[in-house]
């Protein structure tokens, strides 16, 4: 009786297992490998060529220091606007917070756009400025570093936000009426007490902001290339388009190993966390700060600057979506929906919202069926070796997804196995992407489902199939369908990968949205990304409601 | 008949040494406890049992059947044990209802519907849940929730039920009602408990036998009343019940008893089957000392605490302090000097089952 039943269970696992293999290890193992690769024998002629000419070394170190630069911002602002919403008297807190996190829901290179849009040459506030000033140039330029940098900032500030947030809302309010006991002031309480004890979250929130940075693509490459400006992802994305294979893996090799050494700090000041008495998990709210006569100028300028960052930026992209033509006086401007009629009447741009709809769809529910898998083996039935499964499972979350584009040209654009130019190579692409998101979401699922749940039901006779099928799964279904979601609305709008192994007839909306921009159609790129935010904007809305904002943006 | 019988059971995880080869079996209607201090191992052998865990060692029956064996490579999975078993936190199923928690076992067996309606109708009446029947587990009160659980692990009719401390979760009042609702349950029904607990008094109050457990080891097995009475060794005897722990010297013996000086000089004559000589521990219940006016051995009330039915004294008698508990007839205040007399006493050896519990 019992060797049958537990046979079933590792042959379940050896299934993912070569599931895990397939879509993860073998692609990446192929961007290593052949980054020393030359002819067929070893060599380190890609890394040489690398530090031999400017262009790419600068490339890494244009990469760490706009990354760095970027997270000291995101700290700074993060943690300064987690203060006044978490900490003080400020009014409409719960709103300024709902807006603040809208800019991370929609795509960074839509973001990228907007501010094109907003700050470029003929940009609105651009030409606002111009009116008000006098002046025939801006005295900045959005295609360039300082631009990236700006850019990169409003998307990730939130990092911080929300784990500066999270750590100002546990701490234990006892520590500082101890201070206060003792006869400190607010302002020294503050800075001697509360800003030591959330300094973890501020520096993991900063790592979180640093590695997005480094890895993002979109922003870069809208702001960046046009000037010249390379950075790693977009160095890639060149040097594929040369094509130079070694050059792209030694460069992509590099961009993994500064994301995993400080994804590995970061994970370290996580654990970290855990001995500072700061987060216990009781739920006594901190005492607010009074900001008295300063609560309506700082809620003034906390407003204007969460509107400028969120509402401003959607509204410039529907606004150039409906304008005749882009730079078109706004004074007698005549709105049309010419651009929205001509994209969806676009071949490309009607076959790129099914091809995305059908990645996303297919993409969202193998993840979450592996992930569910990978989860009750590790998780529940704690299979032994289902350890290193999720652990698999979880690597691509510190690899750039330039990187996983290019494993898989790698893996699976070569006979006898040749996916490049279909829609497999994307969706395979996708599954690596998304599984450790899907398997996240499921392991917590499941671990909010005690274990004596599941040995009532054994205990009561029933074996694996009906476990699963009349208790496991029941109680899983709603933390299934919010993972469903979490996966299906990024991979909607995704882009770096996608814009690296699509071709004819397999564009993503992404691609679509990043090419037309590109091309200068950026009428018709806006029409397109604000139906997509649409889109994003009522998922994540449906998605906050079904799981009680637990997740989402 | 032994009901369930466990042959030098060890479970190790790692480097622990969960449990050291225990052996004891449960007689057909009896009522055994496995009592303990937490992580003294007596949830593994449990779960052992109920084959939740699988033993490092050592073979287990239930009934006739050999359910493990770990030299012969049997360990039947859990669905397949003739076995009941309620969960510390009841485990009753949130989404479903309590006549679908209740006759989930049945659905699994695939008995008619009408059989199994006929039976649901008599376990809810057994457990007093007639009128919650279509009610979900958030609906219902920590007690009502531990009675679908009971109901459930009984429906199948099992073998045996394995109760892991199951009235832990629930308040003082509900939990002394619980203990004789268990009791009278077992007696109608007539099948065997193992039960797992913390609590000595509830061990002590419901148990037909208990095996008290230490560190992974089973120290004694017996009547609750032998155990109180004659306690092994010196950690069960700190562990059931309340008692004074003297340093005192055994003087000399006669047959069965034996000579003790302790209390500074004070000498009293114990019946003991240790054999100890010179330093030993002397060992005296609360209850086994009263207090007078003009007790032999002289002390001073340090502290006084009325508990209703009883009075709870720390006395002081020469560089001691006592535990004295005695009836509520005559009262002492504090500061008051007394003299207490021993009417019984245990003795240990030196050093011996500290350290733990």
């Amino acid at each position: 009786m019992t060797t049958s039943n537990f046979d079933r269970r590792y042959l379940l696992m050896m299934a993912v297992g070569l599931f895990i293999l397939l879509v993860v290890i073998y692609p990446l193992w192929q961007v290593f490998f052949r980054s020393f690769l030359d002819a067929g024998a070893f060599s380190l002629k890609s890394y040489r060529k690398v530090f031999a000419y400017p262009a790419y070394y600068r490339a890494l170190l244009n990469s760490v220091w706009v990354s760095c630069v970027t997270a000291a911002l995101c700290m700074v602002s993060g943690t300064l606007l987690a203060f006044l919403v978490v900490r003080t008297d400020l009014p409409c807190k719960k709103f300024l917070r709902t807006l603040l996190v809208l800019p991370y829901a929609l795509p960074s290179f839509f973001a990228a756009i907007a501010w094109i849009q907003l700050l470029g040459p003929q940009g609105y506030l651009a030409r606002l400025f111009f009116q008000l000033s006098g002046w025939e140039t801006a005295p900045w330029n959005i295609y360039s570093a300082g631009g990236i940098v700006f850019v990169l900032t409003v998307h990730y500030f939130i990092l911080v936000f929300i784990t500066v947030a999270g750590a100002l809302e546990r701490m234990d309010a006892s520590l500082e009426e101890a201070a206060r006991a003792s006869g400190a002031n607010t302002y020294r309480i503050m800075r001697e007490i509360t800003l030591p004890l959330v300094l973890p979250a501020i520096l993991a929130g900063g790592l979180l902001a640093f590695i997005g940075a480094l890895a993002n693509f979109g922003i870069p490459a809208l702001l960046g290339m046009r000037a010249r400006f390379f950075v790693l992802t977009t160095s890639i994305y060149y040097a594929l388009a040369i094509p130079d294979f070694g050059l792209a893996t030694a460069l992509s090799s590099m961009l993994v190993v500064v994301a995993l050494v400080s994804m590995t700090f970061q994970f370290a000041l996580q654990k970290g966390e855990g001995r500072y008495t700061v987060i216990s998990g009781k739920s006594v709210r901190p005492s607010e700060l009074r900001l008295r006569s300063m609560r309506y100028p700082l809620f003034s300028c906390t407003a204007v600057f969460v509107f400028c960052i969120s509402i401003v930026p959607i509204f410039s992209m529907v606004l150039t979506a409906l304008l005749k033509y882009w730079g078109a006086p706004l004074a007698q401007a005549s709105l049309t929906l010419e651009h929205f009629a001509y994209i969806l009447k676009l071949d490309t741009g009607g076959r790129a919202i099914v091809n995305s709809l059908f990645l996303a769809a297919v993409a969202a529910t193998l993840t979450t069926f592996v992930g569910i898998l990978i989860s009750y083996m590790h998780v529940k039935a704690r299979l032994k070796g289902s350890r290193i499964l999720d652990f698999l499972a979880t690597i691509p979350y510190a690899v750039p997804h330039t990187v996983i584009a290019i494993a898989m040209i790698l893996a699976w654009a070569k006979p006898p196995v040749s996916l490049y130019g279909t829609m497999w190579i994307i969706l395979v692409a996708y599954l690596a992407v998304y599984l450790p998101f899907a398997v996240r979401t499921t392991n917590s699922t499941l671990q909010q489902i005690h274990n004596s749940l599941e040995e009532a039901a054994r205990v009561s006779g029933a074996k694996i199939f009906p476990r699963l099928r009349d208790i496991i799964l029941p109680l899983a279904w709603p933390g299934m369908i919010a993972g469903w979601i979490l996966v299906f609305m990024p991979a909607l709008r995704e882009l770096t990968v996608s814009i690296l192994l699509y071709a004819y007839h397999t564009e993503t909306i992404g691609v679509v949205v990043f090419n037309l921009q590109d091309a200068g159609y950026r009428e018709v790129a806006a029409a397109l990304a604000s139906i997509v935010m649409g889109l994003l904007i009522v998922g994540n809305t449906v998605i906050r409601r079904l799981t009680g904002g637990a997740a989402g943006f | 008949m032994e009901k369930i019988r466990i042959l030098n059971l060890s479970k190790r995880y790692g480097k622990v040494l969960a449990v050291d080869s225990a052996t004891f079996s449960v007689e057909d209607k009896e009522f055994f406890s496995l009592l303990g201090p937490s992580g003294c191992g007596k949830s593994t052998v449990l779960r052992c049992v109920a084959g939740l865990e699988e033993p490092t060692e050592g073979e287990i029956y239930i009934g006739q059947t050999r359910v493990n064996s770990t030299v012969d490579g049997i360990n039947v999975p859990t669905e397949f044990r003739p076995i009941g078993m309620v969960f510390q936190n009841y485990a009753v199923w949130p989404h479903m209802t309590v006549y679908e928690n209740i006759a989930y076992p049945l659905k699994i067996k695939k008995l008619p519907k009408e059989l199994i309606q006929a039976k649901l109708k008599v376990a809810l009446h057994t457990v007093g849940l007639e009128r919650l029947a279509d009610r979900y587990p958030n609906q219902l009160s920590g007690g009502e929730q531990q009675r679908v659980a009971l109901a459930r692990a009984l429906i199948k009719e099992p073998e045996v039920l394995l109760l892991d401390e199951p009235l832990s979760n629930l308040d003082a009042k509900l939990r002394e009602q619980m203990r004789f609702e268990l009791k009278d349950l077992q007696r109608r029904t007539g099948i065997p408990i193992l039960y797992v607990t913390h609590d000595q008094a509830e061990a002590l109050a419901m148990s037909d036998r208990l095996a008290v457990m230490n560190a992974g080891r089973i120290i004694q097995v017996g009547a609750p009343t032998e155990i109180y009475t004659h306690p092994a060794d010196r950690f069960v005897a700190d562990f059931i019940g309340l008692m004074n722990f003297l340093p005192g010297r055994v003087l000399g013996r006669s047959g069965e008893e034996a000579t003790v000086e302790f209390l500074g000089g004070h000498r009293l004559n114990v019946a003991d089957r240790s054999g100890l000589s010179g330093g030993c521990v002397v060992a005296v219940r609360p209850e086994d000392i009263t207090l007078s006016l003009t007790g032999p051995i002289r002390c001073r009330v340090e502290v006084r605490n009325y508990s209703g039915n009883l009075v709870d004294y720390k006395v002081r008698a020469d560089d001691a302090v006592l535990r004295v508990q005695t009836p509520k007839t005559e009262i002492f205040a504090e500061g008051k000097e007394l003299g207490i007399t021993i009417h019984r006493a245990m003795l240990f050896q030196l050093g011996e089952g500290r350290g733990s519990g």
